[in-house]
């Protein structure tokens, strides 16, 4: 499970769903982010420390939390165990998936894009 | 005897001007094209002046064999084999370069196809051809060698045209990003046709198929000419005017 998080590719597939109008979910850095170290740490608890060595160049530490609170808890993506401490549930899992989806999907596009772009 | 002859005459005629001219268009409007795009334009001008260049000899010997004079006719046969040894080259690059988008890459793949060529050469002049047989409709060499023809089956005409299929496929398979199929999709397809149907002329020794696929050329050619310079009533059809004309209506809560 443990792979390493790429932030410059996490940005670049964030900016290309925004550009498609998507701004929360997959065009969304802090969720992307955020989900994919919670993922990396599955079954093991995340803590914010964790999540803030890859999110500090794009938010504060307020959003962060916020964040886990108001979409990851809230909906049922995380599980608080402690405070400040959360591991992922399966239908967090499931988000996770579909996140990896969102960047074949950007690389296929991108590739793709650049066939079409040598194409006199 | 005569009439259909000399409607094959025509056919070639039509196919070396309008390849000529297609290659000619391309080149002079180059500046329209992108960095990244234009090593791949280069190939496909290389291609379509090739395909003229088999074709201007070739209408010259079916004048020859107009007029009966059977010792043009092989002479001329002879030169258009050249440019149809090496139609492959290009091609290559421009397929291996639009895929991988390493020059380097595509400029190695395609020095491979050109040492493909120089052996069919080597085969075709050290065995020869059967001809001319002058038929109702054409004039007709049968390639003497066995294995020449083999190399051009397997090593020039199979892999290219696997290429452009793959490349199709590509295409159709990753249908997530909105394709203008004037632009791309055409223009492979055209070259396929083109390429196919070269093939089946040099090899053909039926003069009914050769003119046939003679025909197919020229429309191959006249369809990768409408890809890239599309006529007014395309462009209409398929511009965004109708949405630049679209008035704007400003919603309020009343």
């Amino acid at each position: 499970m443990s792979e390493n998080i790429d932030v410059e590719l996490e940005q670049e597939i964030a900016t290309f769903y925004q550009s498609l109008g998507i701004n929360q979910g997959p065009g969304d850095i802090q969720y992307r982010l955020m989900l994919k170290v919670l993922e990396k740490n599955d079954p093991g608890i995340t803590e914010f420390a964790d999540i803030r060595e890859y999110t500090d160049q794009f938010a504060d530490r307020g959003s962060i939390g916020s964040k886990m609170k108001t979409v990851f808890q809230l909906e049922g993506l995380v599980k608080k165990v402690k405070r400040g401490g959360y591991v992922i549930t399966d239908k967090g899992l499931m988000a996770a998936s579909f996140l990896k989806n969102t960047t074949v999907f950007y690389k296929k596009t991108k590739k793709m894009g650049e066939i079409i772009e040598r194409m006199p | 005897m005569i009439m259909e002859l000399f409607l094959n005459i025509i056919i070639c005629f039509a196919i070396t001007v309008s390849s000529f001219t297609f290659a000619f268009v391309l080149a002079r409007n180059d500046q329209k094209y992108t960095k990244k795009s234009k090593p791949a334009l280069w190939a496909l001008i290389t291609f379509w002046t090739l395909v003229g260049a088999a074709y201007l000899p070739t209408t010259i010997r079916m004048v020859a064999a107009y007029i009966d004079k059977p010792a043009i006719d092989t002479m001329m046969y002879n030169v258009s084999v050249i440019p149809f040894a090496f139609i492959s080259v290009p091609l290559v690059f421009f397929i291996t370069y639009v895929m991988v988008g390493k020059e380097n890459i595509s400029r190695s793949i395609s020095f491979i196809f050109t040492i493909f060529g120089i052996i069919y050469l080597g085969f075709f002049y050290s065995s020869g051809a059967i001809g001319p047989i002058v038929m109702e409709w054409s004039s007709i060499f049968i390639v003497n060698s066995e294995i020449a023809i083999q190399i051009y089956l397997m090593g020039l005409f199979v892999f290219p045209t696997a290429m452009i299929l793959g490349l199709l496929l590509l295409m159709f398979i990753t249908r997530s990003i909105a394709i203008s199929i004037h632009r791309t999709v055409l223009p492979l397809v055209a070259i396929s046709f083109v390429f196919d149907f070269i093939l089946t002329d040099f090899m053909t020794s039926i003069d009914t198929i050769q003119v046939v696929s003679r025909l197919f050329i020229l429309v191959g050619t006249a369809q990768a000419f409408l890809a890239y310079f599309p006529q007014t009533v395309f462009i209409e059809k398929n511009s965004t005017k109708e949405n630049d004309e679209f008035e704007y209506e400003i919603i309020t809560d009343d």
